[in-house]
């Protein structure tokens, strides 16, 4: 369609096929842009989106290390020594909380432990998360999901628990409110993998298998209960066991008093509240005389029936040795044992050599922190040469200090046939113990030592160990180390310590028992070890033998055995 | 044609609104059934550690050990001793047949109302 205007120019008017097609590609356009723009802010919130970051964590450590579960620990029979109990935990989500003081009134209600302020000022502010109280009982959580405020919600945590209390504390340790191990075998399982699977979120419920102890705890129980008796008894300032199997190293009991509880492990810190068997190192006395005497007797330089002057004491420059209940004649190997005589053991000793006397302390590991899987041990102090004066003491057990489980580890071998165990407070089998045996003495020694252990228990300082203990075949010697205070001896400051093993006719179990700072328990009672660590062990061995399987025998054909062909 | 299409497409459209819808909410109703269930787990998980450690605690020597001292008086405890093991060759053998002589003279004797046992026991007395 087409017209005239009056400037003569032609106006050329689209036709109306055309019109519609520019308008349907306006259209067309509009609906592009639209699409574009829906589009885009789709694929914007789908990025943003995926730039999110999802806080995992609670208060820096991810939920999973919170809810995380431990092992239960059982003992060598199955009994409980630690469970995971689940536990409500509070926290708050304060910026969901409308009402801070209504909030922290309400929840001071069921809580009136928690500091008020502390409590408004907790709740206040913009954060996600913030813990108020954990572990929680059901029956609290009951009555704070009843207050209905918004913005407070709980977490299943797993705690620790310890039903026997004090009884294993110091092999267990303790964990953390995280749950994670800082002491005793917590410890030591967390280093071997357990905060391993707890960090990647593997260790959950009932998962993860419960680890077997080599401790049993009818035998923790008992030398627990004795141990606590002889504190009050001989009113000590401390007391300790520990019992070894002889051939597999296990460790069947182990106490050291005073103790912590490890449901309250900020107990663990007081003062003297350490392990005294692997990590408190003490001069043990007249006992390293069996450590003397199977070092002789396996070098063949000193023979059971050799005979020994301990007439006069032995001078070392100013110093003279002498005997403490001295006999003051001729005393043959056995009497010296016997009579726990100083001068004959340093006669014996000399006999040996001093350098091989040192050489054999190293082979029985006494220069090394004896192995165990705790993590509290500690370096032995024993002097790295030995001069004739040195020698002559640390062959009576001065001068020189080992932990108590270095010593149940030497007695172990000493029994046993000859082969020194490692110690372990994993359940072992035999087969397995015998590839980390490592021999250090032979067996015919070790037969020496069996009779001199009995004999010590039949006429020696082992007697009133034995009168509980009769029939049960236990011996050893004991040891009363006067401590040193300021330099100096103190002889009325002293350690008694007391190592034996039983039944000595097929020896099973070793066990050394210390007591510290024992007074007499009455007037007519003396104070050295046979009368207050030797009756603990007594009272042990009376009470644990038939538990573990060991009848009595009376009749001295038994004990007939024990004694060497040569002194029959 | 292109009607029919359309209401076809418009019909299609609508059944897979209402479908999705329905799975929608299906699936939310699933998720809070999974969610409660799991919590019942949680709590009667929680209940259980807690039934177990009770028991672990109740089995304990420590614990059971106090109640034994309590009664030592009531029931008149002691500690085993060694004289009270025995063994089986320490029984005496049972007797070949019985000794039917003086089970005769007991029931002879009891009949006359004389108890024998009876006259040890007050003997012994």
């Amino acid at each position: 369609m087409a017209a005239i205007t009056e400037s003569g120019t032609p106006i050329a008017i689209d036709g109306s096929r055309k019109t519609r097609r520019s308008l349907t590609k306006a259209r067309i356009r509009w609906v592009i842009a639209a699409l574009i723009v829906i589009f885009g802010a789709v694929a914007g919130r789908l990025v943003q989106l995926g730039m999110v970051e999802q806080d995992n964590t609670i208060e820096g450590q991810t939920r999973d290390l919170i809810t995380a579960s431990r092992p239960a620990i059982l003992d060598r029979n199955g009994l409980e020594l630690a469970v995971d109990i689940r536990v409500p935990s509070l926290f708050a989500e304060p910026r969901r909380i409308i009402d801070v003081e209504e909030a922290a009134q309400a929840i001071h209600s069921v809580l009136p432990d928690i500091n008020i302020d502390w409590l408004r000022q907790r709740l206040t502010g913009d954060k996600g998360f913030v813990w108020i109280k954990r572990e929680l009982t059901p029956a609290i959580q009951e009555r704070i999901m009843q207050l209905g405020i918004p913005g407070l919600d709980f977490v299943t945590e797993s705690k620790r628990f310890y039903p026997g209390g004090t009884e294993s504390s110091h092999i267990l340790g303790a964990v953390n409110i995280d749950n994670q191990g800082i002491a005793g075998m917590e410890k030591d399982m967390d280093d071997e993998g357990v905060a391993l699977l707890q960090s990647i979120g593997l260790a959950r419920g009932n998962e993860l298998e419960p680890v077997n102890l080599s401790i049993d705890l009818r035998v923790q129980h008992v030398m627990h209960n004795v141990l606590a008796d002889a504190l009050t008894r001989y009113k000590a300032i401390a007391a300790a066991g520990v019992m070894m199997d002889v051939h597999t190293g296990e460790i069947l009991g182990l106490v050291s008093l005073p103790d912590f509880d490890p449901n309250n492990p900020v107990t663990a810190l007081e003062k003297d509240r350490f392990n005294r068997i692997t990590s408190g190192i003490y001069e043990l006395g007249s006992t390293f005389k069996t450590v003397t005497m199977a070092a002789a007797l396996d070098s063949g330089k000193v023979r059971v029936t050799d005979s020994f002057d301990a007439r006069f004491g032995v001078r070392f420059g100013r110093f003279t040795i002498d005997d403490f209940h001295g006999k003051h004649r001729v005393l043959t190997v056995p009497e010296i044992y016997k009579y726990s005589s100083n001068i004959g053991t340093i006669k014996v000793m000399q006999a040996l050599g001093k350098d091989e006397f040192r050489a054999f302390l190293t082979e029985l590991g006494f220069d090394k922190p004896a192995p165990i899987e705790l993590p509290e041990r500690r370096q032995p102090k024993v002097p790295e040469k030995f001069s004739e004066i040195v020698a002559a003491t640390a062959s009576f057990g001065h001068g020189l200090s080992i932990s108590p489980l270095h010593m149940v580890r030497a007695i172990s071998a000493f029994v046993n046939g000859g082969d020194l165990p490692v110690p372990t407070l994993y359940r072992t089998t035999p087969e397995e113990a015998e590839k980390r045996y490592q021999p250090v003495v032979s067996e015919e020694t070790s037969e020496r030592i069996r009779y001199l252990m009995r004999l010590n228990a039949l006429e020696g300082s082992g007697s009133r160990m034995n009168k509980f203990a009769a029939g049960y075949r236990a011996g050893g010697k004991t040891g009363t180390a006067e401590k040193v205070v300021n330099g100096r001896y103190d002889s009325s400051k002293s350690l008694a310590v007391f190592a034996s093993a039983f039944p000595l006719d097929n020896p099973r179990y070793a066990m050394v028992i210390l007591v510290d700072e024992p007074r007499n328990e009455n007037e007519q009672s003396g104070r050295t070890a046979g009368w207050n660590a030797g009756e603990a062990t007594g009272r042990i061995v009376q009470r644990v033998a038939p538990m573990l399987g060991i009848s009595p025998e009376f009749g001295d054909i038994l004990d007939q055995k024990l004694v060497p062909a040569e002194l029959r | 044609m292109i009607r029919t299409l359309n209401i076809i497409l418009v019909i299609t459209s609508i059944c897979a609104l209402v479908g999705v819808y329905a799975l929608k909410y299906s699936v939310e109703e699933t998720a809070s059934e999974k969610a409660a269930i799991q919590r019942l787990i949680e709590r009667q998980e929680a209940d259980l550690s807690l039934l177990k450690a009770d028991w672990a605690f109740l089995n304990q020597p420590a614990s059971v050990g106090p109640i034994v001292t309590r009664h030592v008086a009531e029931l008149n405890l002691q500690t085993l001793a060694q004289e009270q093991f025995g063994r089986f060759d320490t029984l005496p053998m049972r007797m070949k047949a019985p000794d039917s002589g003086a089970l005769d003279s007991l029931f002879e004797a009891l009949d006359s109302g004389v108890d024998p046992i009876q006259q040890l026991i007050t003997e012994a007395e």
